[in-house]
């Protein structure tokens, strides 16, 4: 499908807030005896429940010289266990529809389950045993890896994966958020199933777990249902969540890869603020007119209906345990690249020096207001808000308060943080293009960004729906 | 944030979302020939409207492809009550979101937003529908964005491009032969006039479905589709382009030869589509015989020739059984450094075989009855992918009333039905295979020369 602009694609449901300070379900917690945190929003419309397990066992926790290792033990917790080899668990999760799956973030390391109401028990056994009895087959691993490694190498064909590990290598040099969660080629070839083992040992524990959970199922129902099954699970995480360093901020560093593209990735970015900054709501806001809003911002305005030289301009930042990355991103034909960054930056300057209308202003908070109940609309959706939630230690009524913090936000704070993060001079860039075009690029004149990347997976040859 | 990503999902015909826990559908028809469905849900506040339209790249003529979608991008460039821009920011301004999507078959136009102004969104859509400003000034930027769109999603990501052009390679006739984004030289060659010219052809109230599903009453949302779209003036609707394929006699092959990394290989094979009443246990078989090979953990492409034979690190497979006309079906695979084409390919026609010969096992049928009802299950899950299901089949002359036949029809399959599906459609005689062959970095000199020639239009 093609879609206007980036907005998300099908699948994701849309994300909207809807504008009712929608009484958001309330989000109910309980406490294992072993520490786990419990959090659920319960829905009753659609006879599924849907849930996370989250821990502070992100890539940032891979040990030097190994990013990746968080992410093959995502792909091998969930591929075999020490009871049942993969061709037994993969039967024996579709036998009953059971929807199984673990990921690495940069913080978080998470185990998700989706199943029918009617599968809850077998689903829970099944996110226990992964969870709990990981089998460590050494010609699995030794499969993964390679398959790894191919995967990606192919990737390199996509100007975002290359812009986004150049971008995080940029940006967060010698720290722990500096690689890109999949690795690189030979970050993986350099890891061992003992590295899994250790990450497995040290951060994969309870104290410090969430389980976030939205569906069909009571607290009362769910309960018993936990107890039964990861009373035996006991521990504490070697490291935190906030065991972890700032980066040193960078200012007008660059990185051009050369890629043969008849397009420029541009990309400018900086830290941006954390997850727990006090500031947060007014950033979200900044960030909402500048470019993460969609056909409204100044971005989209400017680079695309003005001028034609994009499908999209987007900015967007990462809210972790400390301060991320901010990015403005876009991808244009090679030769317009220098035109594009140099309204990019037209625009950052303008917004830092307080130009930013009180009509822009109410613009887009009527939008993040309005649209928050969309936000919520499925079960997928509140398990990753809830996990959210839950792991960065935020208020319970976080998403029932949700529309009054946007809402209490003013065009002072705006302007404020304009001035503290839009200023060009503390940007850096990078570009991905074609060589020619990167050389006969003055330094200082274009830098540009990018839509949104493209999963590895090939298009459906024909037939498909393209978004305007 | 991965919620700004875009991620392209494969479907494995799974668009039928069915009867599972899906609402009552409540329909009515105007005299003008726009149709409307709704789905009540009145779960939470919120509503999803959808205005859908029987024209998409098929519709297009030979050498204005990519016409439907620019098309598209221009619905939202403004109208006569509306400024360009001006739609979308009242949509926000309400705490909506909109967009709209164009295929071969069809084209949409979607809003979320707080069910209580579905009534103006309506109102809005409707206006804009009739009274479209179509200004050349506003084209010839709109122009050059589809231009980037297609360097983005296509020129630049050697899978997207080889996608292309074996689809181009399988079929003679029939549209789904062309990229609905449109080949770079037709986007060069199209003007304000042939916007105009398929404006006029195309959006006509006897092309109009409206799906709302969500917190709505049907006898309101009725009410104001009569005063806004059910007033507008019949007008004479064409038929679709929709040409019989003619049988291939042997098989075809390509090669697409582009700087990249690794090489993939793809293979096309066209199906037939649903015909409810007709072929539903051809096509249900289909569907599932693709699930078996494709669909869950326990598939067996990825158990065969990923897992145990080493053929290839990724491997997967497709079938749409609501496409218009036929579908096609496709398999492939990207290897790895040390993997060939050839012998993945080998390996892929063995198995196919295997399955013409051998019944499923009557546990992994279960299996992939069970997973494709459950997907359906989820789906119930997003306003937007119900909205979308009732206005997919309602486009494409299935009809969303038909929707609970296709678990029957599921339900129904035996291990035989499978065997006579895949001996009968899948073999090598009808099938077109592409080859992605990465070429060494020349690849400096070659953006270089496109650019120029771009520059150009």
């Amino acid at each position: 499908m093609m879609l206007r602009g980036y907005i998300i694609n099908l699948c994701l449901s849309l994300f909207s807030f809807g504008s009712l300070a929608m009484a958001a379900t309330p989000i109910q917690e309980a406490t294992l005896n072993n520490g786990v945190r419990v959090l659920l929003m319960e829905a009753h419309n659609v006879p599924m429940v849907a849930m996370k397990l989250v821990m502070p066992a992100g890539s940032r926790f891979d040990a030097e010289g190994k990013a990746g290792t968080a992410t093959l033990l995502a792909g091998m917790l969930s591929d075999h266990t020490a009871k049942h080899d993969f061709t037994a668990w993969a039967d024996l999760l579709d036998a009953d529809a059971i929807r199984l799956g673990a990921h690495a973030g940069r913080d978080g390391f998470n185990i998700s389950l989706t199943v029918l109401k009617d599968a809850l028990q077998p689903g829970l056994d099944a996110l226990t045993e992964s969870l709990l009895q990981p089998g460590w087959n050494t010609k699995r691993f030794a499969i993964m890896k390679q398959d790894s490694i191919a995967a990606a190498q192919k990737e390199k064909e996509e100007p975002g994966v290359q812009a986004s590990a150049a971008g995080a290598a940029l940006l967060f040099a010698n720290h722990p958020y500096g690689h890109r969660s999949s690795g690189s080629m030979e970050s993986l070839a350099r890891i061992d199933l003992a590295d899994l083992k250790t990450l497995y040992a040290r951060q994969i524990k309870p104290q410090g777990a969430v389980l976030a959970v939205s569906g069909d199922i009571t607290m009362a129902e769910l309960l018993p249902l936990l107890n039964a099954r990861l009373a035996h699970w006991t521990g504490k995480a070697a490291k935190g969540l906030n065991d972890i360093d700032k980066a040193k901020a960078v200012a007008g560093l660059q990185r051009d890869v050369a890629l043969p593209t008849s397009q420029m990735l541009v990309q400018l970015l900086r830290l941006g603020p954390a997850r727990n900054d006090s500031d947060f709501f007014p950033v979200f806001v900044l960030n909402h007119i500048l470019g993460g809003g969609g056909f409204g911002s100044r971005l989209m305005e400017e680079v695309r209906e003005k001028r034609g030289l994009v499908y999209g301009v987007y900015s967007y930042f990462i809210p972790l345990a400390v301060p991320g990355s901010f990015v403005i991103s876009l991808q244009t034909r090679a030769d317009q690249a220098g035109q594009a960054e140099a309204v990019v930056r037209q625009v950052m300057a303008d917004m830092a020096a307080g130009k930013i209308s009180n009509k822009q202003f109410k613009a887009s908070k009527e939008n993040l207001i309005g649209s928050f109940a969309q936000r919520m609309d499925s079960n997928r959706e509140r398990v990753g808000l809830m996990a959210m939630i839950g792991m960065y230690h935020l208020p319970l009524d976080y998403l029932s308060r949700w529309t009054d913090r946007v809402g209490a936000v003013t065009l002072a704070q705006v302007k404020t943080q304009a001035s503290k993060y839009l200023t060009p001079a503390q940007w850096n860039r990078v570009r991905v293009g074609p060589a020619a075009a990167l050389k006969s690029a003055p330094l200082k004149a274009t830098p540009q960004k990018t839509t949104p990347q493209k999963a590895i997976t090939p298009k459906k040859p024909v037939n498909h729906t393209i978004t305007h | 944030m991965p919620l700004y990503l875009t991620i392209i999902f494969i479907f494995f015909g799974s668009l039928l979302v069915a009867t599972a826990n899906a609402g009552e559908l409540k329909q009515a028809s105007f005299k003008n020939g726009v149709k409307l469905v709704v789905e009540e849900d009145h779960s939470a506040p919120v509503a999803m409207v959808q205005i859908w339209l029987k024209v998409g790249g098929r519709d297009e003529v030979p050498g204005k492809t990519g016409l439907a979608h620019v098309f598209e991008h221009m619905m939202f460039k403004g109208s006569k009550k509306l400024d360009a821009g001006e739609y979308s920011k009242r949509i926000s301004a309400m705490g909506g979101n909109d967009n709209a999507f164009t295929s071969t078959d069809y084209t949409a136009y979607f809003e979320t937003v707080p069910a209580a102004r579905v009534a103006e969104v309506l109102g809005m859509e409707a206006e804009r529908f009739a009274h479209l400003r179509l200004r050349d000034v506003d084209f010839q930027k709109e122009i050059r964005v589809i231009m980037e769109e297609r360097r983005m999603r296509t020129e630049d990501d050697p899978n997207s491009r080889m996608f292309e052009e074996l689809s181009a390679a399988s079929l003679r006739l029939h549209p789904y032969r062309n990229p609905v984004i449109g080949w770079m030289q037709d986007l060069k060659a199209l003007t304000i006039n042939d916007v105009r010219a398929f404006y006029q052809q195309h959006y006509v109230p006897g092309n109009v479905i409206v799906v709302v599903v969500g917190d709505v009453d049907f006898e309101q949302v009725k009410n104001t589709v009569a005063k806004t779209f059910g007033k507008m003036k019949a007008r004479p609707v064409d038929a679709r382009f929709n040409p019989k394929e003619p049988e291939s006699f042997g098989p075809k092959r390509i090669q697409v030869r582009l700087p990249a990394e690794l090489p993939m290989l793809a293979v096309t094979i066209p199906l037939p589509v649903w015909q409810p009443g007709k072929n539903d246990t051809e096509v249900a078989a289909l569907a599932l015989a693709t699930h078996i090979l494709a669909g869950g953990r326990s598939a067996r492409m990825t158990r065969e020739l990923v897992d145990k034979q080493r053929k290839a690190f990724t491997a997967s497979a497709g079938y749409d059984p609501t496409a218009m006309g036929l579908d096609l079906w496709y398999a492939y695979a990207l290897l790895g450094p040390k993997q060939s084409p050839a012998a993945f390919e080998k390996a892929l026609w063995l198995l196919l075989g295997d399955m013409a010969e051998q019944p499923v096992l009557a546990s992994e049928l279960a299996a992939a009855k069970r997973n494709m009802i459950a997907a359906n299950v989820f789906a119930q899950d997003s306003l937007y992918l119900r909205a979308k299901e009732i206005g997919h089949l309602e486009v494409v002359g299935i009809g969303a009333a038909n929707r609970d036949r296709w678990l029957d029809a599921i339900a129904s399959i035996k291990p035989a039905d499978i065997q006579q599906v895949v001996s009968q459609y899948l073999l090598p005689e009808r099938s077109t295979t592409g080859v992605l062959l990465p070429v060494k970095k020349a690849a400096t000199k070659t953006p270089k020369k496109k650019n120029k020639a771009e520059v150009k239009s």
